[in-house]
């Protein structure tokens, strides 16, 4: 069966070569979810998509074909491409991974679709904040802080929002046992597959981490607005992610890892946000 | 398939050659054998010296059958300006093209963790290395224009900046002999971004 599909809204997450003028594209799709692709004749110098199939590029495209990878027909550009500068672009590709490492080939989530987009944009206004001015590639050290700050708090709510739309949503707001509403002035101890429990001594088993009820609401609540309710948020979202990538580690995370020690080497050993 | 099992098997090796589908391989198969035998055991020659003696430039990283490259060792270059590409046809493009006098790095890739490419693939601890020496004074970034070209730049400009290295990106935007309305809005916006004073 042959299937097309017209001027759907997508994003490309990855895109690899494949022989020697077309690309193979991993492609998020808002109706199909993600979908394998094949640009042919993408890459030839003359090619008019070249700049266009590009992550981080609001895209319609056009496909058909049948089984597992489809032949892209046409794209067009729908918005101007979401510019993430500087570091943010890290975080554009962690993101990209995660979609690829949690989210099945073709198994659509609708609600997703702007998850992924919201998430580009909140990072993209961050990047044309900090990286304001025509010339000026490097932000000040203030603007770095309240940066780090906001691009992690988006970071940690695109994990939430990502996690429950694939089916793995994290309890938050209730103990796990009693089913009473978490309170704000308790400390918890989080089982993974269960959520947060107050019994005694669960804390010090394997496996299972405290965390205080304050950070658990802020957490459920979408704020994150303390330093400590994301610390506690990157915390829980770290375990979290790691039992779904089945100790498969995150390239982008270790990228990045590498990318901080070197910029820590320049400004001195102070960068505390990663 | 023909008749002769070497034949299918030459047909079969020369499918390595980018954009070689299966009918050209035979062309090129027959070819050599009804037509240029001497120039087939040339090939096959020259093929076999080069993969054989075609190592990597220990300073440059490009390939290079001597321990340094033609660029890095010799005198009338610039070795304070450092050019940093993704690949080797990069440095052919550049030499050609423009009147470009210092040295290069290649990277032989480019940053592209999806693909498990990191820091280290690239050689950038050994570009860390070389601009902390202190010969260098500005490093030209002249990655391809992608969302990993930048990023693989961004990283290299942080690593300069940490050697207190001046670094620079080369221009991006409106093609030599182009007309504005046929030029892609990405293009375009970055021509306008990157706009100097006349």
């Amino acid at each position: 069966m042959t299937k097309r599909v017209s001027l759907q809204p997508c994003y490309v997450l990855h895109r690899r070569s494949y022989r020697d003028t077309s690309a193979l594209l991993d492609v998020w799709s808002a109706e199909f979810g993600r979908v394998g692709l094949v640009a042919r004749g993408v890459r030839r110098p003359r090619s008019r998509l070249q700049g266009l199939i590009q992550p981080f590029q609001p895209l319609l495209l056009s496909w058909s074909g049948r089984g597992e990878l489809y032949t892209l027909a046409k794209a067009e550009a729908c918005g101007s491409v979401f510019r993430l500068d500087g570091d943010l672009v890290f975080s554009g590709f962690y993101i990209n991974e995660l979609m690829i490492r949690l989210v099945h080939r073709e198994d659509p989530h609708p609600g997703l679709y702007s998850v992924y987009e919201n998430t580009l944009r909140a990072l993209a206004v961050l990047s044309s904040t900090a990286y304001a001015g025509a010339q000026s590639r490097e932000p000040s050290i203030m603007a770095l802080d309240g940066l780090a700050f906001a691009e992690q708090r988006a970071l940690r709510l695109f994990e939430k929002r990502l996690l429950e739309h694939i089916g793995y949503g994290l309890m938050l707001d209730r103990d796990a046992e009693k089913g009473a509403p978490v309170e704000k002035d308790r400390n918890y101890g989080y089982i993974l597959d269960r959520g947060p429990v107050t019994q005694h001594g669960v804390a010090l088993q394997p496996g299972v981490s405290v965390i205080s009820g304050r950070s658990l609401l802020s957490l459920a609540r979408e704020e994150l607005n303390t330093e400590e309710s994301l610390r506690d948020a990157k915390h829980l979202m770290r375990i979290a992610l790691d039992t779904h990538l089945g100790g498969k580690p995150l390239q982008s995370r270790r990228l990045l890892i590498t990318f901080k020690k070197q910029s820590r080497r320049f400004i001195g050993g102070d960068v505390g946000h990663h | 398939m023909s008749s002769s099992l070497l034949i299918d098997r030459l047909v079969e090796a020369l499918r390595c050659l980018p954009g070689v589908g299966p009918k050209s391989a035979q062309r090129m198969a027959f070819h050599v054998l009804e037509r240029d035998r001497e120039g087939a055991r040339r090939l096959a020659e020259m093929l076999l010296l080069a993969v054989e003696k075609v190592g990597h430039c220990t300073l440059c990283r490009t390939l290079s059958e001597t321990e340094l490259c033609k660029v890095c060792s010799s005198e009338h270059r610039n070795r304070a300006l450092l050019c940093v590409v993704e690949t080797p046809a990069d440095v052919e493009a550049i030499e050609q093209a423009a009147s470009y006098s210092g040295l290069y790095f290649v990277l032989m890739g480019r940053l592209s963790p999806l693909d498990g490419i990191g820091a280290n693939e690239i050689g950038l601890d050994a570009l860390g290395d070389r601009l902390d020496k202190g010969e260098v004074k500005e490093v030209i970034l002249a990655t391809n224009s992608t969302v990993e070209g930048e990023a693989t730049a961004h990283y290299i400009a942080e690593i300069a900046r940490s050697c207190g290295v001046k670094t620079t990106r080369i221009a991006q935007g409106v093609p030599l002999g182009g007309e504005l309305e046929y030029v892609d809005g990405g293009t375009l916006a970055h021509a306008l971004v990157g706009r100097r004073e006349l």
